[in-house]
This record gives C-alpha cells, sequence and structure tokens, in this order.
C-alpha cells in the first residue's frame, strides 16, 4: 500500500506519522535518548530552530502522555546533565488479560447497556480488542466524578492520598471505591484517626495528591462495599447517639424499607412506627426527619428533638 | 493545544497495530466493526503505517502493512507495538464500573462471562476486589422488568414523593432503567393520559390487569439522565439564592438556570414537580436557601415548617 491523502491533509497526517514514529523510537531505546539524539533521528523531523523543536516536541509528549503513553525522564549525566526520555515496555505494554471473545462481547454488552460520560469505557474496550458482538441498549447510566480515576488509580498502586474534606486534611489508605445512592465513595483507613472511613468524592474540596506506590497494605479480603456503611445518616463524625422517630402509618412502610425491618423498636395500632437510628451526621438526620414532613416526629433524645423545634422555627419565621 | 484528531486517531492506532500482528488475515471490515470506524477512515490508517517505523526509516524498519485482494490485512515489522498500551486509570475504572454495575443488576449470571472478564481485568490492573458498585433493588424489580419485556399491563399503587400522594394508576410498562442512584420504570400512565416515570423503590404494590400493554410509541432516547431530569414545561418555577453549603443544589438537582455567585453560592431556578418536593427541600435548606420568588413559594415554605412544628406542640 501506498501513502494516500485524506480529509485531514498532510499537516495532520505528518503529525500522526511523528507521533508514532517518536512512540516506536522510545519504545525500542535500550537507554534513554536526548533531544538532540531524537531530532536527529525521526522522521517526520522536527523544525531546525531549537527553540520552535523544543516546542513541537513539548507539545507531542503532552499528546501521548494524554493518551496515557508513560514516557520516562531522567537526568543523563555526563559532560554536562542533561535530561533522557525512553518508554519502557513493561511500562507501555497492557498485561494480557486472556479475555476469550465471549469475555470481550459481554464487556461489551456492559459498556453499552451501562452509559458513563466520556466515552472512556469504549477506548478501554479498543485496547482489549474492541468490539465483539451486538452491543446492549442503555439500562444504566453512571456519572463519573472528578478526581475517580485518580483514586482508583492509588487503590491500585496502595498510595496514600491526602485531600481536603469539608475544610479538614485527610489522610487516608484508599482500599477501594464504591458506586451507591448515584454518588461515588472513597473508602480506607484514616490515618489520623486511625479507622475505617468513607468520604463521598465529589465533596473533596479540591483534587487529592498521592504519595509514593506500595505505601500500606490493604487487610485481605477487603469488600469496598462493606467499608461503606449502608445509611447516609450513619456517616459522619459527630458523636454517635440513638435517636427514636415516630412515623405515621401513611410512610411507615417506605421508611421500614428504607431502614430496614430491624429499625423497628414499636408497631402502633393505627399502623404507625418508631424506628431507631444512631446519628452521626445531624444534618443528614435532619434532612431524613424533614424529608417525611408532618408524619413524622422525633421523640428521643431531647436535644434532637429541640435542635429539629429550633430549626423549624427560624424556617417559618416564628421566635422561639 | 494538540487537535483531538491527532489523539484520538493515534489512540486507535496504537489498538489497531497489536491486534493485527496477533490476528494475522483479519478482514478490513471485521477491523472497522471491531474498531467502530468506517472502512475508509481505517484503510486512511492502514495508509499511514507503511511511512512509520524505526530510524533510519528504511525499507527494513518501516512497518510493512499487507492488505490482499479479499480484504485480509496482516502486519510485519511492527513487533515494539505487540501489546496494546495500558489502560488508562480512566478507562480501567469506566470498564470495571460498566461491568460491575451490569452485573450487580438482579437476573445478571454472578458466574458468567462478564464476572469472569472483570476478574480478568482486574488481575490485570492490579486493583482486585478495588471497585464495587451498588445499584440497589427493589422488591417490584423483577416483576416490572417482566412485564415491561412480556407487554403486560399493571396496575401500581404508588407513592408520589413529590406530591407525598398514594395513587393506583393502570400503566403499560415501557422500560426499566437505572440513572441517578435509583431505578425508573418509564410508562405509558392511564391515569395522567401520557408517558410517566415511576421510581421503582416508590411503587407499593403490582397487580396484573390481565390485558396486554398496547404499543406506545415511546422515547427510545440514550440519555437516561436527561429522562429523569426532563422538567415538565407546565411545572411551576422558583427561584433561589443558595449559600455556598448549599451548593449541591444547583449540583444535583435539575436546576434550569443555575449562575455561581462570588461567594461560592448559587442562584437557581429549578421546577417543582410537586407540593412536598419543594417543602422538603426549603425544610432541609433552612437558612441556607432563600426565596426569591414567587412569594407563593416563600409562603409554602413557612406553611409547611408550621404543620411540622404542629406535631410538637408548638
Amino acid at each position: 500500500m501506498g501513502p494516500r491523502e485524506w480529509s485531514g491533509g498532510r499537516a495532520v497526517s505528518e503529525r500522526l506519522e511523528r507521533l508514532v514514529n517518536l512512540t516506536a523510537t522510545l519504545l525500542d531505546t535500550r537507554r534513554p535518548l536526548t533531544l538532540e539524539e531524537i531530532a536527529a533521528r525521526l522522521e517526520p523531523s522536527y523544525p531546525e530552530d531549537k527553540v520552535a523543536r523544543r516546542r513541537a516536541f513539548s507539545r507531542d509528549k503532552e499528546t501521548l502522555r494524554d493518551l496515557g503513553v508513560p514516557i520516562l525522564t531522567s537526568a543523563i549525566e555526563g559532560f554536562s546533565t542533561e535530561i533522557g526520555y525512553r518508554i519502557r515496555p513493561e511500562d507501555y505494554y497492557l498485561p494480557d488479560p486472556g479475555l476469550s471473545a465471549e469475555e470481550r462481547a459481554a464487556l461489551h454488552v456492559a459498556v453499552t447497556a451501562v452509559r458513563l460520560d466520556g466515552g472512556e469505557a469504549q477506548e478501554g474496550l479498543r485496547k482489549l480488542g474492541g468490539v465483539e458482538g451486538t452491543g446492549a441498549p442503555a439500562l444504566a447510566a453512571l456519572a463519573v466524578t472528578d478526581g475517580l480515576a485518580e483514586l482508583f488509580d492509588a487503590v491500585a498502586r496502595r498510595r496514600v492520598v491526602e485531600f481536603e474534606y469539608r475544610g479538614d486534611e485527610r489522610r487516608l489508605e484508599p482500599y477501594g471505591v464504591v458506586h451507591r445512592f448515584g454518588h461515588w465513595y472513597v473508602v480506607g483507613r484514616d490515618q489520623d484517626k486511625d479507622a475505617p472511613r468513607a468520604f463521598r468524592i465529589d465533596r473533596f474540596d479540591g483534587p487529592s495528591r498521592s504519595g509514593p506506590d506500595g505505601a500500606f497494605e490493604p487487610p485481605a479480603g477487603f469488600d469496598p462495599s462493606e467499608g461503606l456503611r449502608s445509611d447516609p445518616m450513619t456517616y459522619g463524625d459527630d458523636r454517635p447517639v440513638e435517636a427514636r422517630v415516630l412515623v405515621d402509618a401513611a410512610r411507615a412502610a417506605w421508611v421500614v424499607d428504607e431502614l430496614g425491618d430491624n429499625a423497628v423498636v414499636a408497631r402502633r395500632e393505627d399502623g404507625a412506627v418508631v424506628v431507631q437510628l444512631a446519628v452521626v451526621n445531624r444534618e443528614a438526620f435532619r434532612a431524613f426527619v424533614v424529608g417525611l414532613l408532618e408524619h413524622a416526629e422525633v421523640l428521643a433524645p431531647p436535644d434532637l428533638r429541640s435542635d429539629l423545634i429550633d430549626w423549624l422555627r427560624a424556617v417559618a419565621g416564628t421566635p422561639a | 493545544m494538540t487537535p483531538p484528531v491527532a489523539g484520538s486517531r493515534l489512540r486507535r492506532i496504537l489498538a489497531l497495530i497489536p491486534w493485527i500482528l496477533t490476528h494475522p488475515g483479519v478482514t478490513i471490515s471485521d477491523l472497522a466493526h471491531r474498531f467502530d470506524v468506517r472502512e475508509s477512515e481505517l484503510e486512511s490508517d492502514l495508509a499511514l503505517l507503511p511511512m512509520c517505523g524505526l530510524p533510519p526509516y528504511t525499507a527494513d524498519r518501516l512497518i510493512d502493512v499487507w492488505v490482499g485482494d479479499d480484504g485480509a490485512v496482516s502486519i510485519r515489522l511492527a513487533e515494539y507495538f505487540e501489546r496494546p498500551l495500558r489502560l488508562t486509570p480512566s478507562e480501567g475504572v469506566a470498564l470495571l464500573a460498566a461491568g460491575r454495575a451490569l452485573l450487580a443488576v438482579p437476573g445478571s449470571d454472578p458466574r458468567g462471562p462478564l464476572a469472569t472478564a472483570l476478574d480478568k481485568l482486574e488481575a490485570a490492573l492490579g486493583a482486585r476486589g478495588a471497585l464495587s458498585i451498588d445499584v440497589g433493588g427493589s422488591n417490584f424489580l423483577d416483576r416490572l422488568t417482566d412485564a415491561t419485556a412480556a407487554g403486560e399491563q399493571l396496575e401500581i399503587d404508588y407513592y408520589s414523593f413529590a406530591r407525598d400522594e398514594m395513587t393506583t394508576r393502570v400503566v403499560d410498562p415501557l422500560r426499566v432503567f437505572h440513572a441517578l442512584g435509583a431505578w425508573y420504570l418509564a410508562a405509558y400512565c392511564h391515569r395522567a393520559d401520557g408517558e410517566r416515570l415511576f421510581r421503582v423503590d416508590r411503587v407499593r404494590a403490582v397487580r396484573s390487569t390481565g390485558e396486554p400493554a398496547p404499543p406506545h410509541p415511546s422515547a427510545g432516547d440514550d440519555d437516561l439522565v436527561d429522562l429523569v431530569y426532563r422538567p415538565d414545561p407546565s411545572d411551576p418555577r422558583v427561584r433561589l439564592r443558595l449559600r455556598p453549603d448549599a451548593a449541591w443544589v444547583a449540583e444535583n438537582l435539575p436546576t434550569e438556570d443555575a449562575k455561581p455567585r462570588a461567594d461560592g453560592g448559587w442562584d437557581v431556578v429549578l421546577a417543582v414537580s410537586g407540593a412536598a418536593f419543594l417543602e422538603r427541600l426549603l425544610l432541609r435548606l433552612g437558612p441556607s436557601a432563600t426565596v426569591v420568588g414567587p412569594p407563593a413559594a416563600r409562603a409554602a415554605r413557612a406553611d409547611a415548617a408550621r404543620r411540622v412544628l404542629a406535631r410538637y406542640g408548638r
């Protein structure tokens, strides 16, 4: 086959050729190459002018890194210290997961049935050998939260992550990521509190920073979903208190569904129930109770009851 | 700036080469299907390869591409591309999330090819057991899924959360799906005389009417989040000013007009699908939200607070 022209034009195809050749060269070399060495070998060649050359190379490097090509930078000691570049095959190559055609088809069904923003799943599938069989109609949509991929990577590499969460600085050994109630959580061991903790990723105050690989060993057989308590109300750092809430018959079935039968401590003749729950997050508890409007009443403890009354008075505009 | 075309084509080419290397004789049409591109695009990719290789770019160093009359493709002299590029963390998490989510749907085979594929993928990523998905399940999920597949008309008891009322309605199920953390039934509702969305966890009872569901021209829309977020044009609108600690409203609720404020708060317009929806939201937000308008919404907020206070004898 000979070279052809296509709609992208010569400039695009030249750049693509250079990117393929740059990848091949860096992957093939056994030692880091300096930009001078790369420029002397590579075709289509970089500009002669040094500034333009460095700029073109930086742009190529960035494109490759955006794609996930792991370009290693190292200092070459010599007459003067220079920077060398290479790609170690063991960093670049995808370990063969050994998928059968049937398994690839199942993954294809999954990425068509479950929609995630961004199309990253489809790109991943291409690396695994592309589309097999026919897909499926959309069955579920999952949100992808900023920072999820970095945290997942930290889990896989066993890196401690540091991040700000509601104004607090946290250091976490991340054991897993969990999607529940439409949100992503990271679960692990909080190093400062020396206790298991879970954090909602979209509530981070900013991006997380991660430390070196292999910094901890997760407990054997850890199940990330167990690190996440099933109820958002049991979720926080407030001193735990047991609360009792009376729920009218009209909403009883729904509340029992939400909290489980174990939460029910009394059933009244009119069909109302009294539920008991451990509150470690007063805000979430309040949201739960006011969500039931006039169909529920906090019975105990007194301070939770009076907190709620004060809150409602403020909203109603009634003075205490 | 990187022209996105170079990046996405390069990504495809770096996946294409190893596949052809390990599957010599694969046809152009199979490749186009597999990599989800038009045959003409694929031919362009293949046309690029003979210009690529290693220095000094002599015939024995350039990639050798062979296309037979039958469209069978083979490649030589590209051994350094024998394996595809590693999955990025974003790709890995997206694949596992999609797979784990589907596997968590009631009725999936926990030992089928999807399960084994995910185990292999996790092992390759060094992330065994690192990701878990809970899509929830509700009492009637299986029943509604089966009825949808069978085209069965149903009568359901449904708790409308937004209106805080229990209703009984005859529905023709159209599809069942999961979005934003909950399962939904899209159905033609005879009571509303139109297509409606029902949260499966708020369905309290399901009975068969004994009739087949007549066909309805249904939204075959693939944007599931959009289906959930599509506000009814006839719903009243309310304008809120949110403090920074209530920013989640702007992020998580279907706001129509959300403007960030300098203090980190938001000005938003919300479609109000039911009075109870608005009351709950305003009671929960308390001092973190101010109702800009209409006045009726301000009155509803105070009225709801007084109704709940009455329970406490206040």
